[in-house]
């Protein structure tokens, strides 16, 4: 059985003058049910490998594969159908449709998939309303709830088709740290509920710290690729909390690992 | 379907925006109406005015003249070529045939067969150059209206009894029961009167008419059918059927027609006979078209830029859809909808205020009896073809913005938060 999903050989380079390389090298494999995280400083590449993994962009060079099917050969229409059915997507900014409501919201997956509503499929994106805590305000403008709502409406919108991955960048990066809690929960809960593969982008160690696997990225490279469990608490602590809090202090710019 | 869905909201949410350019179109689109209702009804009152009483089609006889002419036993007939009296040498024969054949047209308001030629008429000492027109008065009366503008005398015609014209009536002096002497410019294209007395005689002037045109109110002389048929020597025949239309634009197709099935017949319509009419009109039809399409244009323009803008602003939603799914064909959809709706949308509503435009000029314009300038149809056919333009229009404006959609980059919207 082939990996989920995998990158062989990712190189991505910005720019045909001054050529910036921003992914060197990239060989990364993930499974089912895995709940992971992607840390790095910021400018690192994070957000460049997780739009690769998403198939949202193309590498300039190098193979993506999803239960053994190359996806860097397909076109672009047939990619989004692929990204419909398989993956989810949460946004640091919520991105939802202001023109929709909460609900509409979260069905437009679906609709981009059949064509027109099925009525399970609402009966779906209610019950993952009342899920995530937004049933009351479901017929809202989604311009109408607070962020942390509209986030955890952008989790419901990312489950409605049942998808095999959910790629997160920077949930909680724009939520005050209540409302980060609750999604940071939410996500493990439906990690664990459905069997889907998360994978978070961070720079927030708290979360790392919850993930099942750590993926850290400097300068393009992966310097460091580990299950949680395989380290102590001691470790863990030191590898990922200890930097967040003396950054938040203002005490150090960023950790250096290795 | 989503796509509907989301090019309705998009077009609702921006609001005022979708307000401003649907007024713009309707604002268009009415004048596109008003002007083509106008110009129409413009024409078929010209139209009628100059053909209305008078025949549409006139169907004569192909037979070259000069055949009959080239009669050996007769060698005046030959001389007579030269005075151009060709008409009266081209005997319609089975004209009877021809006209029970149209009688069961429906385009058809009015058949009449014609035996009429060139002739004088003579009064005391004076002389006037007429022509002798042979009718079955009622049928001619469906083409000329002449027994409503008969101003004096009866309406009736007999072997010598004939109408005349006023300006004829004028100039011999003549009313209601004088007698005259008309005879046949025929044959010799020589002298009236003694020198051919066969074809000359007697008539007495039973009413006058006033046709509207001078040149026929001071030449033309109605007598019966048998009486031009006599006169000019056609024994049964005549020399052309004459018709008339309900509606005068078909008269050249029908002609065209007709010459299909008839081809020994010459069938000449209105348009042939009135070129300077027809290219006027034809001049001003164009010169409504190049209005009309100039008003599209900016129409489409309009459109265009506004959608341009709203590709805009909607980038980061394109951005979102495309990252949850959507298919490039999908995206331009969502644009093209939105053309095709405004477009529709302004011409419903310029085609109400085009209805008001035209019910406006024509209530503002009518004279004291309430009577309009000239009468206008509210042909649906050209509200229903300004919608669909339109909203065709309207959807090919939206092309290039709906390219420029399906190409955003996900990424780029994504990333810029
Ligand atoms: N379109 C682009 N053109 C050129 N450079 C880019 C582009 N997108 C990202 N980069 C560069 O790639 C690097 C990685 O960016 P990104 O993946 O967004 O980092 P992260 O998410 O870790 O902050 C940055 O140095 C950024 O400037
Ligand atoms: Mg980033």
């Amino acid at each position: 059985m082939a990996n989920l999903l995998s990158l062989v050989d990712i190189n991505k380079i910005y720019g045909k003058k001054v050529q910036t390389h921003v992914l060197k090298n990239i060989n990364l494999e993930y499974e089912k049910a895995e709940f992971t995280s992607i840390i790095g400083q910021s400018g690192s590449g994070k957000s460049t490998l997780l739009n690769i993994l998403g198939s949202l962009d193309r590498p300039t060079s190098g193979r993506v594969y999803a239960e053994g099917k190359d996806l860097t050969t397909l076109n672009d229409d047939a990619l989004a159908i692929f990204r419909n059915q398989m993956m989810g997507f949460i946004f640091q900014f919520h991105y939802l449709l202001p023109e929709f409501s909460a609900l509409e919201n979260v069905l437009i997956p679906h609709w981009l998939d059949r064509g027109s509503a099925q009525a399970e499929k609402v009966t779906l994106a209610k019950e993952l309303l009342e899920r995530v805590g937004v049933s009351e305000r479901m017929n809202n403008r989604s311009t109408d709830l607070s962020g942390g709502q509209q986030q955890r409406v952008a989790i419901a919108r990312a489950l409605i088709n049942r998808p095999k991955i959910i790629l997160a960048d920077e949930p909680t990066g724009n939520l005050d740290s209540e409302s980060a809690t609750q999604v940071n929960g939410l996500m493990r809960e439906i990690n664990q509920e459905f069997k889907t593969t998360f994978i978070i982008v961070t720079h927030d160690n708290h979360i790392a710290a919850q993930c099942d696997r750590v993926v850290e990225i400097k300068d393009g490279m992966i310097v460091q690729d580990y299950p949680t469990a395989e380290k102590t608490k001691q470790e863990n602590w030191e590898n990922l909390a200890p930097c967040y809090c003396l950054q938040k202090e203002g005490l150090v710019e960023w950790k250096q690992s290795n | 379907m989503f796509i509907w869905k989301a090019a309705l909201r998009f077009l609702i949410e921006g609001r005022s925006q979708t307000l401003f350019i649907a007024v713009g179109i309707a604002i268009g689109i009415s004048v596109l109406v008003f002007l083509n209702i106008l110009i129409t009804g413009l024409q078929q009152d010209l139209v009628n005015t100059t053909v209305g009483d008078s025949p549409h089609i006139v169907v004569t006889s192909r037979e070259d003249p000069l055949q009959s002419l080239f009669n050996p036993e007769d060698d005046i007939l030959i001389l007579s070529r030269s005075g151009g009296m060709f008409d009266t040498s081209r005997p319609f024969n089975d004209w009877q045939y021809v006209m029970d054949q149209l009688g069961n047209r429906e385009l058809l308001s009015a058949i009449s067969p014609v035996a009429e030629g060139s002739g004088f008429i003579s009064r005391g000492e004076k002389t006037v150059s007429i022509r002798a027109r042979g009718v079955d008065l009622n049928r001619a009366d469906g083409i000329y209206n002449v027994r409503d503008r008969l101003i004096d005398g009866d309406f009736v015609v007999g072997k010598n009894q004939v109408l005349v014209g006023i300006g004829l009536a004028e100039e011999l002096d003549l009313t209601p029961g004088d007698l005259i002497r008309l005879s046949a410019l025929e044959g010799n294209g020589g002298e009236p009167g003694p020198a051919n007395p066969s074809i000359a005689g007697s008539y007495s002037v039973r009413g006058i008419f006033d046709l509207g045109s001078q040149a026929v109110n001071s030449s033309w002389v109605f007598i019966s059918l048998e009486g031009g048929q006599s006169l000019y020597r056609l024994s049964d025949g005549v020399t052309s059927l004459e018709l008339q239309l309900n509606d005068v634009f078909q008269a050249e197709e029908l002609a065209r027609n007709l010459e299909k099935s008839y081809p020994s017949l010459s069938w000449s319509s209105w348009e042939e006979e009135n070129p300077d009419l027809l290219s006027a009109l034809s001049s001003q039809s164009i010169s409504s078209y190049v209005i009309q399409a100039f008003v599209l244009l900016a129409v489409a323009l309009g459109i265009s830029s506004v959608l341009a803008v709203s590709v805009m602003q909607k980038s980061k939603q394109i951005g979102i859809l495309k990252a949850l799914g959507i298919s490039t064909a999908g995206v331009s959809r969502i644009f093209l909808i939105q053309g095709a709706l405004l477009g529709l949308i302004g011409s419903i509503l310029g085609s109400v205020i085009g209805g008001f435009l035209l019910w406006g000029f024509f209530t503002f314009t009518a004279d004291e009896t309430g009577e309009p300038l000239f009468p206008i149809t509210f042909d649906p056919l050209v509200f229903i073809m300004a919608i669909a333009i339109a909203t065709l229009a309207g959807m090919g404006a939206a092309a290039i913005p709906a390219r420029r959609a399906a190409k955003l980059n996900t990424i780029e919207v994504i990333k810029n938060g």
